[in-house]
């Protein structure tokens, strides 16, 4: 019966088809919870560098300073790069001494930072490339969650003169 | 924090992977982590205590070379029942993009994994071609780092994705408390005696070894007593064959030297000579031989220049100029005194390299890999970075 092997191989292929949709499914959303997570220890690390560095500003009197980083700490989502910004550009322009114990905090949250930013990058590419294919578009996969969005600043991380790492 | 750190390679073979891997490990045990490595390797092979076997590897040709990989069924259930066992906190895997216990650990984990490339995988359009298998895998993983600027190059540029880059640690106590070999370096004063280096397979083009014999040759007729030790693999008869039959005695070839050798190798000469061609991503040998407290002379390449920090740790030659390299060599040879500045800055640019400092840096890219799985910031204290 030619008719039989019709429907068999119509289900199989459909089965086929689900499965793979199921699984696209599950990488779109298991990629843009990672995306988002990141961004929540992103957005930690941030704080933490900007409070350290307010501490540093405070016992130094460093207006500048301090400035930059209550600006950090309470910008607005939409201004809140080119704050973060300022902040590594005001620590950039200031002698940090690795064996002073608040400087080394600023300089291993800037560090720490550093490394948040990158995973964070990394994480929102691939959530990005996933929600972008056209299959994913066209059902309207992952729509529970925003596109998931770069934060776009400089590398935050503080030169310090070679010879000092060592004695770290 | 608990570790789980998959290495590709068989244990019973040597190899840069392999040795990285378990200086690593024991770096991170003496911190005060616990460490399970996993890694292919013969039932009765001789293993540390930290290492888990993961069934006998085959050799499969890959990148150029053979490697020595496990891979298929059996070796999948074994990694799956590790990775369930072990509890880990953090999954760290050694070049996952080779057909591999890393690539098959990748696709098993679900939590952290931080993945380390070695390689400066330049054949990118057998990447490209895989780019949508690789994609799966890559995606799986947290944190990415790179072992030099050249791997670090291919991420970006080859796989779309940015990597952290920490260096190859050296074991400094290793190389830094080993006596020379008995007899060795010998007398060095101005105008006569002292002894060259040179460590590697002298028949590959890119060692650059002619560009070093031919300034060995033209030196030892103006500088009675000057010698070389060479060691590496190779046959001896087509080693001595290159030299004047005068020179002959002048020079030692001591073969495939172990580990413990190599240190006292690179203690037994008064200049470590690197005149590399190209194809060297890192430069290994060189923080070996400052760790070793050895003057350096290198071929200025990329990666030998960031290592000997611009020419400030070891003294650099225009890469494959036999002429410039040999007037470098007998000045250094009649100046003690330069000698030792240099190794004095070699000591300090070794120090960021010796693997506790290596290891501390890994240790806060698990910490990031960790917080961006949870979303949680981990104390520094926890991470062991005091």
């Amino acid at each position: 019966m030619p008719g039989m092997w019709w429907v068999v191989g119509a289900t199989v292929v459909v089965a086929l088809v689900a499965v793979y949709l199921i699984w696209t499914a599950g990488r779109v959303e298991r990629l843009q919870d990672r995306a988002q997570l990141a961004a929540r220890a992103l957005d930690a690390h941030l704080l933490r560098r900007a409070a350290a560095a307010a501490v540093l500003a405070e016992r130094r009197d460093g207006v500048e300073l301090y400035a930059a980083a209550r600006i950090a700490l309470d910008a607005q989502p939409d201004e809140r790069e080119a704050a973060e910004n300022d902040l590594t550009r005001q620590l950039r322009s200031i002698q940090l001494d690795p064996t002073d114990a608040d400087c080394e905090a600023v300089i291993a949250a800037s560090r720490r930072l550093a490394l948040a930013r990158q995973v964070h990058t990394d994480l929102v590419r691939d959530a990005r490339s996933a929600r972008g294919r056209p299959l994913v578009r066209l059902l309207r996969m992952g729509r529970r969650h925003t596109w998931p969005r770069y934060f776009d600043i400089d590398d935050p991380t503080l030169a310090i003169p070679a010879a000092d790492v060592s004695s770290r | 924090m608990r570790i789980g750190i998959v290495c590709p390679y068989s244990f019973d073979v040597p190899g840069g992977v392999q040795n990285h891997v378990m200086d690593l490990a024991e770096a991170l045990i003496g911190l005060g982590h616990e460490v399970s490595v996993l890694a292919p390797a013969d039932e009765d092979s001789p293993l540390p205590p930290y290492v888990v076997s993961a069934g006998r590897s085959v050799p499969l040709p890959y990148n150029g070379s053979v490697a020595r990989i496990a891979f298929g069924p059996v070796s999948t259930a074994r990694v799956r029942r590790w990775i369930t066992r072990g509890d880990f906190d953090v999954l760290h895997v050694h070049e996952p993009l080779a057909l591999s216990l890393s690539m098959v650990a990748v696709l098993s984990a679900r939590g952290p994994v931080v993945a380390t490339f070695h390689t400066a995988m330049t054949r990118s359009r057998v990447l490209a071609a895989a780019q949508g298998v690789l994609q799966i895998v890559l995606e799986r993983i947290t944190a990415r780092i790179a072992v030099s600027a050249l791997a670090r190059k291919v991420q970006v540029e080859h796989l779309d994705g940015g990597a952290v880059e920490i260096p190859n640690g050296v074991a400094v106590a290793k190389f830094a408390g080993v006596e020379p070999l008995p007899g060795w370096p010998g007398e060095c004063e101005p105008g006569a005696g002292g002894t060259l280096g040179f460590l590697g397979r002298f028949t590959e083009p890119r060692k650059g070894f002619p560009i070093l014999r031919d300034a060995f040759v033209e030196l030892a007729r103006q500088r009675p007593g000057l010698r070389l030790l060479v060691a590496g693999p190779g046959d001896p008869d087509d080693l001595f064959d290159r030299f004047p039959p005068d020179l002959r005695d002048q020079v030692t070839f001591l073969g495939m030297v172990s580990e413990e050798d190599k240190a006292r190798m690179l203690r037994s000469v008064h200049l470590y000579v690197a005149p590399n061609t190209g194809g060297e991503s890192f430069g290994m040998i060189l923080t070996e031989a400052l760790a070793a407290g050895t003057t350096v002379v290198a071929s200025d390449l990329d990666a030998f220049r960031r290592v000997l920090d611009g020419g400030r740790a070891g003294r650099l030659f225009p890469t494959g100029d036999a002429v410039v390299l040999r007037t470098t060599l007998s000045e250094l040879l009649d100046d003690a005194a330069q000698r030792a500045e240099l190794t004095a800055c070699g000591d300090q640019v070794v120090a960021n390299f010796d693997w506790p400092v290596v290891a501390r840096r890994v240790l806060e890219v698990y910490a990031a890999a960790i917080e961006a799985t949870d979303g949680r910031v981990i104390d520094q204290e926890w991470v062991g970075l005091t």
